[in-house]
C-alpha cells in the first residue's frame, strides 16, 4: 500500500518511465494476444454473412444481417443442443468437482511421504493418456464385447452395453473425466493445504480441536478461495466441454444425447460448410460464456471472495 | 495460480484470453484462412450435352496386354499372371525436375518420408513430389478446412464421398480447368490418360470444366464378405433373403465365444432393398415427379430391417458403438462372421492374413434381394476417386504435373505400373515364379495407394501373387453384374446451390439413431417434413430442372 500511496504523487509519463523495463517484458505476451485472440476474433463477421469460404471470402461475401441467428434460434436442434450441454456440465459439476477437493484433503493426511508420491504418480497418470485412449480403455471394459459384459455371460449373466446407453451416456462421460483428470486437478488443491500455517493446526490442537473440527476451522476455510476461484473459472466455461472426448464418442449413442454446443458447431461448420450459421452459434457461446463467469465471479463476492478480478 | 498472491491484471488477461480464445475457436479460422478470388458465376448445376462433349477427352484405349478373365456385362477384367515381358507405355522421363506438392489420405500406417520407394518413383518421373498423407478416416474434416485456408498444395486428392456440403463448390473455385490441356484430342499427348474411360472423365466436370483427374471404379464396389472357414467349421449355409440372413445372424451369434455374426452391414442392406445411392443420385422417377430416397418405401424397409439386427442382438458390439475403423480387425480376428467393405480391401486383407492365418478364407456373398429374388444394384459412380491441381500452378507446371500423372495412370502389364504399385525389385517385391511377391519392406513403402491416387487405369482386378482371390472376385462381379442398373443422373457430376448443404446430413445421424434402437422407424416422416418444409421440395425443383434441361444422364 506505501508504494500505492507513493506513486499517486508522480505522472503518468514518469510511471511509464520507471515502468518500462517491465512493461517491454509483457510486449511479447501483448503481441500473441493480439495476433492469435483478439485479430481473429474480427472473422467473427462471417456470422453477419452468407459466408462462401471457398470462393468470395470474407470481403466478397454479402451481409445478410442477423440471419444467421434467426436462423438458430428457430432452429429446435440447437436448443437441444444446449439443453443437452448445460445437462452434461452440471453432471460433471455435480460429481466431478469436490472429488479434487476430497482426493487432495485424503493425500494431506497420509503422512509417509514415499505412499504420498506413489499415490500421486499413479492418480496423475491417466491426464497424459489421449482421449482416443480412454475411449479404447473403457470400450474394451463396459463396451458390449467388453471385459465385465463378458465375464458376466460365460457365468451366464446377460451382458450389458453401457458404452451406447443415450441415458447413461453424462455419467459416462463424468467417469471418464474423473479417471482421466481427477489426479491432475489435485495439485492445485495440494499446493494451497501446503500453503497453510501448520502453527494453526497446533494451536488448534491445543485447544482441543479434534481431527474433524481441525479440518473445518482450518483447512477448509484455507482451500476457499481457491475453490472459488476454481469454479467461476469452471463455470465460465460450462459449454466448453471436452470437444475430443464427446466427437470420439458422439456416434456410439447419437446426437440425441451427445450432441453438445462445441461438436455442433464443428458439426454444422466444418463438417457441412456452413460457416455463418456455426459462427453464430460460436458467438452465442462466447456471450453466453461471459455471462456466467460474470454470475458466478458475483456470487463468489457475494460470499467474501475475491474470485477470478475484483473491484478496486 | 496460488490463492494467496492478489495479481489482479494476470488473472484478468489470463481469464480474457481463454474467452477470447474460446469465441476465436468456435468462429472458426477466417482470418487465417481469408483470401481466395471473387466467386466465379456458374458454379451450381451439371453439364450435358454439347458443352460437355466439347471438353471430355477423347477415348483412345491402349490395349497392350490381354486379361486372363474377361469382363462381362461391365464387370472388370481379371489377371492371374504377370505380362511377361512387360510393356512400355511411357517413353523418357516425364518430368523436368520440378518439385510438387501433393495431399493424399491414407488408412493405415503413414510410410516414412524420403523412403526407397519415393526416391525411385521420383527418379522415374523425373520430377519430386512430396507426400503429407492424411488420415483417411477424418479427411471429411481435414480436406474442407484445408480448401477454406490459402496454403493449398499442388495436387489433391479428393475421394467422391468426401465431398458432402460445399467440397463440390470449393473444387470449382480452387482448382485449375484442365480442359486447355485434355479436352478432345489434346490428350493424346498423355496415351495413359487417353486410355481413361469416358465415362469418368465425365464424373470429372465441375461447374461446367474439366477439373479432376479421375480414378475409374469397378460398377459395384462393395461387398458383404464372409469366412468360409469358419463357416465351413460351423456347417452354416449362405443365406439367400433378409429372412434367412437374419436367421444366419440368430443361429451363428454366440456372445458368450466372442463372436456376433454380422458387423454393420447397412452400406449393402441397402443394397438388398434397392434403395437408391446418395447424394446426387438420391431421386427416382415416379411418372413425371422426382421422389427422394428418404421418401420410398425401401428405405422405410431397409431401416427396418437393420432395426431387427440390433434388435436380435447379432450387430457386433463395437460395430453399434460405431468403431468403424475396426472392423477389419474383428472379422479377421473372427468376432464377426460378416462383414461390409469396399471390394479393394479383398486383396490387402487376404495378403495380410496369408502368413498369420492360413486358414482365413474370405469371399464376397452374392447380393439377393430382401424377398430372395434378384436385388436391383444401382451402378456405383464411373470414378469414385478425383485429383485436382491447384488453379494457381502456371501452364508450364501444370503441364509438367500431367506428364507424371500419365506416367503414373499406365495400365497393368507395364514397367510404369509395375514401379508404382509394387516399388523396385528386389528392394519391395522379389520375383518366384512370374509372381510378385512382396517383401516387408513393399508392404511398409510401396503398398498404401500414393502416387495412384492422381489417376488410374481403367480398374482391372490384377492380384499376381494371389490368383485366387482374382478368380473368386472377378467372378463375383460377373455374377453380380447383370443386375446392375444406372441411378438417375448417372455419371453427372452435379454442384447443388449452397443453401441446401445441410439438408441431407440430418438423415445420416437419423439412420443410425433408427438402426440403434434410439429413435422409431416412423420417425422418418417429421424429419422428411422438416426436410421438405426447409429446402427439400426446392431441391426436388431444381433437380427437375437439371433433368429437363441435361438429361437423366443414362
Amino acid at each position: 500500500m506505501k508504494d500505492l500511496e507513493l506513486a499517486r504523487g508522480i505522472t503518468r509519463r514518469q510511471r511509464f518511465l520507471r515502468d518500462r523495463t517491465l512493461l517491454l517484458m509483457t510486449l511479447p505476451a501483448v503481441v500473441l494476444l493480439l495476433v492469435f485472440n483478439y485479430v481473429p476474433l474480427l472473422g467473427n463477421v462471417v456470422a453477419f454473412q452468407e459466408y462462401d469460404p471457398y470462393g468470395a471470402g470474407i470481403t466478397g461475401s454479402p451481409f445478410v444481417g442477423t440471419y444467421n441467428f434467426e436462423r438458430l434460434f428457430l432452429d429446435n436442434r440447437f436448443w437441444e443442443v444446449l439443453v443437452n450441454t448445460l445437462v452434461i456440465f452440471f453432471t460433471q459439476l455435480v460429481l466431478f468437482f469436490p472429488l479434487p477437493i476430497a482426493l487432495a484433503l485424503l493425500l494431506n493426511s497420509v503422512l509417509n511421504d514415499r505412499v504420498r508420491a506413489w499415490v500421486q504418480g499413479i492418480i496423475y497418470l491417466p491426464h497424459f493418456f489421449s482421449w482416443v485412449l480412454v475411449v479404447t480403455v473403457f470400450q474394451q471394459m463396459l463396451g458390449g464385447a467388453g471385459l465385465i459384459a463378458q465375464q458376466l455371460r460365460e457365468r451366464g449373466i446377460g451382458g450389458f452395453d453401457l458404452m451406447t446407453d443415450p441415458g447413461f451416456f453424462k455419467f459416462l462421460l463424468t467417469a471418464q473425466s474423473v479417471w482421466k483428470d481427477a489426479g491432475w486437478g489435485v495439485i492445485v488443491f495440494l499446493a494451497a493445504l501446503a500453503a497453510v500455517n501448520s502453527e494453526l493446526y497446533e494451536a488448534a490442537a491445543v485447544d482441543g480441536a479434534g481431527r474433524w473440527r481441525r479440518m473445518w476451522h482450518v483447512t477448509l476455510p484455507a482451500l476457499r478461495p481457491v475453490i472459488a476461484l476454481l469454479l467461476v473459472l469452471r463455470v465460465g466455461s460450462a459449454l466448453n466441454l471436452d470437444f475430443e472426448q464427446i466427437l470420439l464418442q458422439r456416434d456410439q449413442v447419437g446426437p440425441g444425447a451427445a450432441e453438445v454446443l462445441d461438436t455442433y458447431i464443428w458439426w454444422t461448420g466444418v463438417r457441412t460448410g456452413d460457416f455463418g450459421y456455426a459462427t453464430a452459434a460460436g458467438i452465442f457461446k462466447g456471450v453466453f460464456s461471459v455471462l456466467m463467469v460474470l454470475l458466478a465471479n458475483k456470487v463468489a463476492h457475494m460470499l467474501g471472495e475475491q474470485g477470478v478480478y475484483s473491484k478496486r | 495460480m496460488t490463492p494467496n498472491s492478489p495479481s489482479t491484471p494476470s488473472r484478468r488477461s489470463f481469464l480474457a484470453s481463454t474467452a477470447v480464445a474460446a469465441a476465436a475457436v468456435a468462429g472458426g479460422f477466417p482470418l487465417l484462412a481469408a483470401c481466395g478470388g471473387p466467386a466465379q458465376g456458374g458454379k451450381e448445376g451439371a453439364t450435358g450435352g454439347k458443352a460437355l462433349k466439347a471438353i471430355l477427352p477423347k477415348y483412345v484405349p491402349t490395349n497392350l496386354s490381354d486379361p486372363d478373365i474377361p469382363g462381362v456385362n461391365g464387370s472388370s477384367a481379371g489377371y492371374t499372371k504377370l505380362p511377361d515381358p512387360l510393356a512400355t507405355s511411357v517413353k523418357g522421363t516425364p518430368g523436368k525436375g520440378g518439385t510438387f506438392k501433393a495431399m493424399t489420405p491414407i488408412w493405415g500406417t503413414v510410410p516414412k518420408k524420403d523412403n526407397a520407394y519415393y526416391t525411385a518413383v521420383n527418379k522415374a518421373l523425373g520430377a519430386t513430389v512430396r507426400f503429407d498423407p492424411q488420415d483417411g478416416n477424418t479427411y471429411q474434416e481435414k480436406i474442407g478446412a484445408v480448401l477454406a485456408g490459402s496454403d493449398i498444395a499442388d495436387i489433391v486428392t479428393i475421394p467422391g464421398w468426401n465431398m458432402q456440403g460445399q467440397i463440390r463448390n470449393a473444387v470449382v473455385s480452387k482448382f485449375a480447368d484442365l480442359g486447355p490441356y485434355l479436352s478432345g484430342d489434346k490428350v493424346e499427348k498423355y496415351p495413359n490418360l487417353a486410355n481413361i474411360p469416358t465415362g469418368a472423365w465425365q464424373m470429372s466436370v465441375f461447374g461446367g470444366k474439366l477439373r479432376g483427374l479421375p480414378m475409374p471404379s469397378p460398377v459395384i464396389g462393395n461387398a458383404i464378405f464372409y469366412r468360409k472357414d469358419l463357416l465351413d467349421g460351423l456347417g452354416a449355409t449362405l443365406p439367400t433373403s433378409a429372412d434367412e440372413l437374419l436367421a444366419f445372424g440368430r443361429e451363428y451369434t454366440d456372445a458368450r465365444r466372442k463372436r456376433w455374426a454380422f458387423d454393420d452391414l447397412w452400406v449393402c442392406i441397402q443394397k438388398m432393398f434397392g434403395l437408391l445411392p446418395d447424394a446426387p443420385h438420391y431421386w427416382q422417377l415416379d411418372g413425371d415427379k422426382l421422389v427422394h430416397k428418404i421418401e420410398t418405401a425401401e428405405y422405410r424397409e431397409a431401416l427396418a430391417f437393420a432395426r431387427k439386427l440390433h434388435d436380435a442382438r447379432v450387430v457386433h458390439p463395437d460395430a453399434e458403438a460405431n468403431k468403424d475403423a475396426d472392423a477389419k480387425i474383428r472379422f479377421t480376428g473372427g468376432g464377426t462372421l460378416m462383414y461390409n467393405d469396399g471390394t479393394g480391401s479383398w486383396h490387402g486383407l487376404a495378403s495380410e492374413q496369408a502368413k498369420a492365418n492360413p486358414e482365413f478364407d474370405m469371399r464376397a456373398l452374392d447380393l439377393f434381394s430382401a424377398d430372395g429374388g434378384k436385388p436391383v444394384l444401382y451402378q456405383d459412380p464411373p470414378a469414385g476417386v478425383f485429383s485436382f491441381i491447384n488453379k494457381d500452378l502456371p501452364k508450364e507446371r501444370i503441364e509438367e504435373l500431367l506428364a507424371l500423372v500419365d506416367y503414373i495412370a499406365a495400365p497393368y502389364g507395364t514397367k510404369e505400373f509395375q514401379l508404382i504399385n509394387f516399388g523396385v525389385e528386389g528392394t519391395h517385391y522379389t520375383t518366384k515364379d512370374g509372381v510378385p511377391v512382396r517383401t516387408d519392406r513393399g508392404i511398409q513403402e510401396a503398398q498404401p495407394a500414393t502416387y495412384l491416387f492422381f489417376a488410374s487405369p481403367p480398374h482391372v482386378i490384377a492380384y499376381p501373387d494371389f490368383p485366387e482371390v482374382v478368380k473368386e472376385y472377378a467372378g463375383w462381379m460377373a455374377r453380380q453384374a447383370p443386375h446392375v442398373r444406372k441411378p438417375l443422373f448417372f455419371g453427372m457430376q452435379i454442384v447443388e446451390p449452397q443453401r441446401y448443404a445441410s439438408l441431407y446430413t440430418p438423415f445420416d445421424d437419423l439412420q443410425k439413431d433408427i438402426r440403434r434402437g434410439r429413435k422409431k422407424v416412423s420417425d422418418i416422416e417429421e424429419a422428411v417434413n422438416t426436410w421438405k418444409k426447409s429446402g427439400g421440395d426446392e431441391l426436388r425443383k431444381w433437380y427437375a430442372d437439371i433433368l429437363e434441361k441435361q438429361g437423366s444422364g443414362r
